[in-house]
């Protein structure tokens, strides 16, 4: 159909035009509207004649980017490559013959990470903002100090409250010769130690047991480690828990913190009824009449946390090699009486093993050392190699099992008859071949291996 | 066709968007907000309170039920029973007037192996801990001795912990007339779990007072080591304590002694002070070495005057 004008798409007809002449645009007369312009009605603005009949008076519907066209314009457009508009490189054509390659145009990738940033609104750019930063956060905690230092920190990781004494330098040379084998012990223990006291955040003291005269054949030969245990109590005066550790030794993983391999769940390790492993048959529990009930049961009072002492047990008895000591009244008690010239005048003779056959024989005799004394099994902190303590075949409750990944490993009584260097030098390379970190485990047992079966070539990468 | 316009929006739009339906509380940036504050004061206390792995453990105090035990060892094989019971009339009236307890063992009853019998004391005091958990102090005295004067509290009379401060002496030879060894001066009477008295010769073991705790526990553990035993000195568990005392801090470190009249008065005058009225205890010293008799003759000297002042109290 045809018409002179575009038809209104007011329902009543008509243009909201004063001037115009309401029935002008209509072939027809419509209702409503009497006669032409010569009606004394004014004009109503169709819109006012809605709204006064309800209405928030904006149409209910989206009208605008109801297209395909315009609902995807923003996307469509900023994913067609751009071209150079004229214009757009006011220098001279012929500077730029490589420069130009990494404008953001024309490198693909980085064209395309700016189209992906164009289409993204500014709440996922800061969600993904957010998410780098934390990232960052992370990447920066465990590559700085800050992780040491929360490690450390006694409410936190709780790490001060460790202290690990290291018998270093036994012997001095005085008696005995201190020849490179020695001196790479030591050097190869020592690293050890204070690689995993920097990163589990504990203190290590290295303590000097050359031979002195403090300390000579008929004078306290030995007691050294009380005095060393005591200054040490004195110089961390955070620390709760000291860890005396002999030269031989060599943490085998690195990766087991103190306090989750051992002291989060000390009750579930410390045994205090010595009958569970009882290489010196000591009888215990007490039986005295006149001891109290705590002296006379096998468990003490009960309470883990009146466990003071920690310490493992070989084949022959106590081992003082690798053993805790906790910060207490009743500590202080034990390093002053562990010495005393009576004792000493009459069984230096009989204890070989001086210091460690005393607190055996304080142990069996004295009721308040009993109460507060714990073990732990020996492969937890003192593995001994297959050397040691092997006059029965190998024993599962003594020697160090790889399969286990037991903790540590106190090469002890090396120098009767083994090879100290020897022991040191493959336990090292066990523990480094067990833990390797990923990037290795990957090139020697995937690569190396696959490599090898192509080729039949051992390399080393 | 043309597109149809849009409709004209009209000049006087309104102020403010309609209101939705929701109640008018939060806004969800607010809520946001306080998610987040709230997450980080809950890591901040889960942080501080996860606390100690390991806790102290928490000393038990003793109630005080009794105060005071005292404890005496008696040798029934070598003296007479009338005498004996005259002693053990003369503890127990004493301990009921100030609701003490008393602990009596004999020379025997416990296995020393093979060490004199003057030993005793140690262990009749350990068991004497045993068997009242409560109690504040022990109090030791020797068999051949008597209290005198009813009156006196022993946790009043020295125990107290400012009038310890004053009767201790500071800086005194632990062994007269000139060992070394010195009691400390910086020690204060709350600090101190043993007290002890010097007669001319030494350390005296007749009347001491040890408190109830780890220490006093640990204090006659060590005293009683069997090495100590064994070691044949020359006075026994006399000897073994200055020892101890003079060999090992921790055990100098709660030591107090006081004046000898204050718990030990001697009978006689030679080897020590000798009693005046009023003093608490009188030992009889000498007698000992003379035999059984001569101890209950001399006793005949003070019976009456404790039963004249208990009964007068």
């Amino acid at each position: 159909m045809s018409l002179s004008r575009s038809p209104s798409p007011v329902p009543g007809g008509g243009w909201a035009s004063p001037g115009l002449n309401i029935g002008s645009g209509r072939s027809s007369p419509t209702r409503g509207y009497t006669g032409g312009s010569s009606s004394a009605t004014p004009v109503m603005w169709e819109s006012s004649r809605l709204k006064k009949a309800g209405g928030s008076g904006y149409p209910s519907f989206s009208t605008q980017n109801s297209g395909f066209l315009s609902k995807h314009m923003r996307k469509i457009s900023s994913s067609l490559p751009r071209f150079n508009s004229a214009g757009s490189s006011p220098y001279a054509e012929k500077e730029k013959l490589g420069r130009g390659r990494w404008s953001a145009q024309n490198v693909p990738l980085l064209g395309r990470l700016r189209a992906i940033m164009g289409r993204m609104g500014r709440k996922m750019k800061i969600r993904i903002l957010l998410l780098f930063m934390l990232l960052f956060c992370i990447i920066i905690f465990y590559n700085t100090p800050l992780v040491y230092h929360w490690r450390r920190t006694s409410w936190l990781g709780g790490g001060q409250k460790f202290v690990i004494i290291l018998a270093a330098n036994i012997g001095g040379g005085v008696m005995e010769w201190k020849g490179a084998r020695e001196w790479a012990i030591e050097r190869d223990s020592v690293r050890n130690k204070k690689k995993y006291v920097g990163r589990w955040g504990y203190d290590l003291e290295i303590v000097d047991m050359s031979t002195k005269k403090r300390y000579a054949h008929e004078w306290r030969e030995s007691w050294e480690k009380v005095d060393f245990i005591r200054t040490a109590l004195r110089k961390y005066p955070k620390a709760e828990w000291i860890w005396w550790l002999d030269l031989n030794t060599f943490i085998m993983e690195p990766s087991y913190s103190l306090q989750d391999h051992i002291f989060n769940h000390l009750e579930k390790h410390v045994y205090r009824d010595i009958n569970e492993y009882n290489p010196l048959n000591i009888t215990h529990p007490l039986t005295d009449e006149y001891l109290d009930p705590a002296s006379r049961s096998p468990e003490g009072d009960g309470n883990i946390n009146s466990v003071n002492l920690i310490l493992p047990q070989d084949c022959s008895g106590f081992n003082l090699g690798s053993f805790f000591v906790r910060r207490s009244p009743w500590t202080d008690r034990l390093l002053d009486v562990w010495w005393d010239p009576v004792a000493y005048e009459q069984k230096h003779m009989e204890w070989e093993h001086k210091e460690q056959d005393a607190l055996e024989q304080l142990y069996t005799t004295q009721p308040w050392i009993r109460k507060h004394t714990g073990f732990l099994p020996q492969r937890m902190i003192n593995s001994f190699p297959t050397g040691a303590c092997s006059e029965n075949g190998n024993d599962t409750r003594i020697h160090y099992d790889q399969k286990d990944r037991d903790f540590l490993v106190n090469m002890a009584g090396c120098e009767w008859g083994r090879d100290c260097w020897g022991e040191m030098y493959n336990f090292r390379e066990l523990s480094y071949w067990l833990n390797r970190n990923p990037w290795e485990l990957f090139k020697e047992e995937f690569v190396a291996v696959i490599w090898f079966k192509l080729t039949g070539q051992k390399v080393k990468l | 066709m043309h597109f149809a316009l849009p409709p004209r929006k009209t000049s006087n739009p309104p102020p403010y968007l309609p209101r939705s339906n929701r109640l008018p509380t939060l806004r969800r940036s607010r809520l946001k907000l306080i998610a987040i504050t709230g997450l980080f004061f809950l890591t901040v206390i889960y942080l501080l309170t996860r606390g100690n792995g390991h806790p102290k453990l928490k000393k038990r105090m003793p109630t005080g039920n009794p105060p005071v035990v005292l404890v005496t060892v008696f040798d029934e094989a070598k003296y007479g029973k009338g005498y004996l019971d005259a002693i053990k009339e003369n503890r127990i009236q004493y301990a009921e007037k100030h609701g003490y307890q008393t602990f009596f063992a004999n020379i025997g009853d416990y296995d020393l192996k093979g060490a004199p019998g003057s030993w005793t004391k140690v262990v009749a005091m350990r068991h004497a801990l045993t068997k009242y958990p409560e109690c504040h102090f022990l109090w030791y005295l020797d068999q051949n001795a008597f209290v005198m004067n009813p009156q006196l509290k022993i946790e009043d009379h020295i125990m107290k912990t400012a009038k310890l401060t004053d009767l201790m002496k500071k800086d005194h030879s632990v062994v007269p007339p000139d060992s070394i060894i010195k009691t400390f001066a910086h020690l204060t009477g709350q600090d101190v779990d043993f007290v002890l008295t010097q007669d001319k010769e030494g350390l005296s073991v007749g009347s001491f007072i040890v408190r109830n705790g780890e220490w006093g526990e640990f204090f006659l553990d060590t005293w009683f080591d069997p090495i100590y035993r064994s070691y044949n000195f020359q006075k026994a568990e006399a000897h073994a304590l200055e020892h101890i005392v003079q060999w090992h801090p921790t055990i100098l470190a709660r030591l107090a002694i006081i004046d000898q009249r204050l718990l030990n008065s001697y009978s006689q005058g030679n080897k020590g002070d000798q009693y005046r009225d009023g003093d608490i205890a009188v030992r009889l010293v000498d007698c000992v070495s003379a035999g059984a008799q001569a101890c209950e003759t001399e006793s005949q000297r003070f019976t009456q005057q404790w039963r004249t002042s208990f009964g007068k109290f």
